[in-house]
């Protein structure tokens, strides 16, 4: 399968929009599309570790789809006159995707489907569903399209994992707060209200978190909305709530 | 709402089957941003540094109501009884008309919480009882969840600490103009009901007409005088004893004209009256506050911060209704809806929970203690003065003794 758009970010990003919040856009976009290539990539490796050959084709198809909306933003980009970059290899996506791997290297299919399904899937549904509010035309549309389609992946994730957990709930519960712990502290790190660990690669001159307001976003936002879908979801998985309540208030800010 | 929550457990993918059968469940809110971040410092740990204020403001509102801690209450007999708090985490900003919507919905989420807790009975404390006073008949449709307001017990905690006030303060209440603000909620119509037969005057203040009236008509009918008034400035009387209790987002209410010296019992929650309100003379005490002398204890540690008071154990009588009727194993809606609380329901309730070692907490205010536990026959002295010698009601108050 060909990539539509690059891995690595690109040397000379462009704006030559008449929209005043392009450069906005582009950074937001810039994150979205990582994001989803990222996805593609980890579907693609969890298809190497699957056994059935019905769940090779599963995510063989989740990685297809992923790879599809990466086009989709890129393609909102090229509308309001914006390249967008990306970057697998930027500081935290490059983490995240460690941590991945590793579930990867360990054969886990259960931790890989936390991982995508249950953390970087609950960002990404909320984060698109503010995006998709805040954003012009079919820019906003297209991402609450995808966030749409990315909740229904979530659902079928969950079948599979609250019956893992019924198997053996204290396993599935420590396995959950491990990753967590790696995971999750990166994806907070990453919508924190500044980047106090250095830039994120992807912002294509300064960090555009001060620059949300412009177009009615905020990290605040994007952070707060982002935690609740991630409670919500292990709500769904049965955790106890005043456990999951615990880790998430004690995640970096 | 039961069937609402329990739809709103299907929306969500919760599994509606139960966890765990727990006693109780008690859902409330924090009235401050002070009490909000003392919750998520207990839930941070003491290992990790306090949240900045705006991170707290920040991240506060997008936490979905849910259960934070156990808690065990132990009753006099022995007994025990087993729950959990669930918070709404409501801003306590937005506690005003413009969230009400949000804030229903909150509420639902937590009744949810405590469907799938297992709770068998839920007492619901400050605004969750008034936000969905209107569908309490729908709260249990669907489970064997029984939901309580807590408001009969919350009453009795308030007439009993007039009583106390006015005995430690040698005021005759029979020669007393009462004035309830909020008297047409179901905590004020209680306290009317309970008190105003023994005052001199009531004053009945609240916004709505046409309940003030009915309320009035009943209370006359018993022989008792009756005034009232939709807004403060309307109050005939300058009252000597006031009872505020209204349902207000921030303590904002400002009292005028009361006579020099009154009694006031803030029954608010968030309280009504401004500790820098300056009221001359006025002798102010938190009401509707009762104290559990079995214990009570949380897991995770929130003792002195989900109860901040200067006293231990103590707690407000909305969710005390709650643990004292799961200790008396009487899992019964014993307070629903609006205006249905008398003396009779409220000398119930006061027998129950004395039963189990519920009773009346030692009077304060935001400046602390107004009494001290003394060794007297007395028992209680107010700050350093002499103890009370006599109860100077002009009527026995029977029903009214716990």
């Amino acid at each position: 399968m060909e990539s539509l758009v690059s891995l690595t970010c690109s040397e000379q990003v462009v704006c030559n929009s008449p929209l005043p919040t392009a450069s906005i856009w582009q950074d937001v976009l810039a994150q979205a599309v990582t994001g989803e290539l990222m996805a593609a990539m980890n579907y693609s490796a969890l298809s190497t570790i699957c056994d059935d050959p019905e769940e090779v084709a599963d995510a063989m198809e989740h990685a297809q789809g992923e790879q599809g909306h990466a086009s989709a933003f890129y393609a909102e980009g090229t509308k309001i006159g914006v390249d967008v970059p990306s970057n697998v290899n930027a500081r935290y996506w490059k983490r995240i995707r460690e941590a991945f791997m590793r579930s990867i290297a360990e054969r886990d299919f259960i931790a890989c489907l936390i991982v995508q399904e249950i953390m970087l899937e609950s960002f990404a549904v909320a984060s698109y569903t503010r995006v998709g509010k805040a954003a012009p035309g079919s820019l906003g549309e297209t991402f609450a399209a995808i966030a749409t389609e990315e909740e229904g992946h979530i659902e079928h994730a969950m079948e599979i994992l609250r019956a893992e957990r019924a198997r053996n709930t204290e396993r599935f519960d420590d396995k959950l707060y491990r990753l967590h712990l790696d995971v999750m502290t990166t994806l907070t790190e990453m919508v924190a209200k500044e980047c106090r660990h250095g830039q994120c690669d992807l912002c294509h001159s300064s960090c555009v978190k001060p620059s949300l307001s412009e177009v009615g976003l905020s990290t605040a936002e994007l952070r707060g909305a982002s935690l609740q879908q991630y409670l919500k979801s292990l709500d769904a998985l049965g955790l106890p709530g005043e456990v999951t309540l615990q880790w998430v208030t004690q995640l970096p800010v | 709402m039961g069937h609402a929550a329990a739809s709103l457990i299907a929306r969500e993918g919760q599994t509606p089957e139960r966890r765990t059968e727990i006693d109780f469940a008690l859902i409330g809110h924090q009235e401050s941003w002070g009490s909000a971040a003392d919750v998520l410092a207990v839930l941070r740990g003491a290992e990790r540094t306090r949240l900045p204020d705006d991170e707290i403001m920040e991240i506060f509102p997008w936490i979905p109501p849910r259960a934070v801690c156990n808690v065990e209450v132990a009753s006099a007999t022995g007994a025990k009884a087993r729950g959990v708090y669930i918070d709404c985490f409501i801003p306590p900003d937005h506690l005003g008309s413009d969230y009400v919507h949000d804030n229903i919905g909150r509420v639902r989420a937590a009744a949810a919480c405590a469907i799938k807790a297992g709770a068998r009975i839920v007492s619901l404390g400050g605004f969750s009882s008034i936000l969905i006073e209107g569908s309490f008949d729908q709260l249990s449709r669907t489970s064997d969840t029984i939901f309580t307001t807590g408001n009969t017990l919350t009453v009795a905690f308030i007439v009993q600490g007039i009583r106390k006030m006015c005995a430690l303060e040698g005021r005759e209440i029979c020669k007393s103009t009462l004035l309830i603000i909020g008297a047409s909620g179901d905590v004020g119509s209680g306290c009317a009901r309970c008190l105003a037969p023994f005052t001199k005057r009531v004053i009945l203040c609240a916004r709505n007409a046409k309940r003030l009236q009915t309320l009035a008509a009943e209370l006359e009918a018993d022989g008792t005088e009756v005034e009232i008034a939709t807004s403060l400035e309307q109050v005939p009387y300058a009252a000597d004893v006031v009872i505020c209790a209204a349902s207000l987002a921030s303590p904002s209410l400002q009292l005028s004209p009361i006579a020099l010296e009154a009694i006031i019992c803030d029954a608010g929650y968030p309280k009504n009256l401004s500790p820098r309100s300056g009221i001359p003379g006025a002798r102010v005490f938190f009401g509707g506050l009762g104290q559990i002398a079995g214990g009570l204890s949380f897991m995770p540690d929130f003792k002195g911060v989900l109860n901040r008071h200067p006293f231990p154990d103590v707690a407000h009588g909305c969710l005390l209704e709650g643990m004292a009727l799961a200790l008396a194993r009487r899992f019964e809606p014993f307070s629903q809806g609006r205006g249905f609380i008398t003396r009779n329901r409220v000398e119930e309730i006061e027998t129950i929970a004395a039963l189990h070692g519920i009773r009346l907490a030692p009077l304060f205010n935001s400046e602390g203690p107004l009494e001290r536990i003394s060794t007297s026959p007395f028992r209680v002295e107010l700050g350093t003065s002499a103890p009370v010698q006599e109860r100077k009601f002009c009527q026995p108050l029977a029903s009214l003794v716990p």
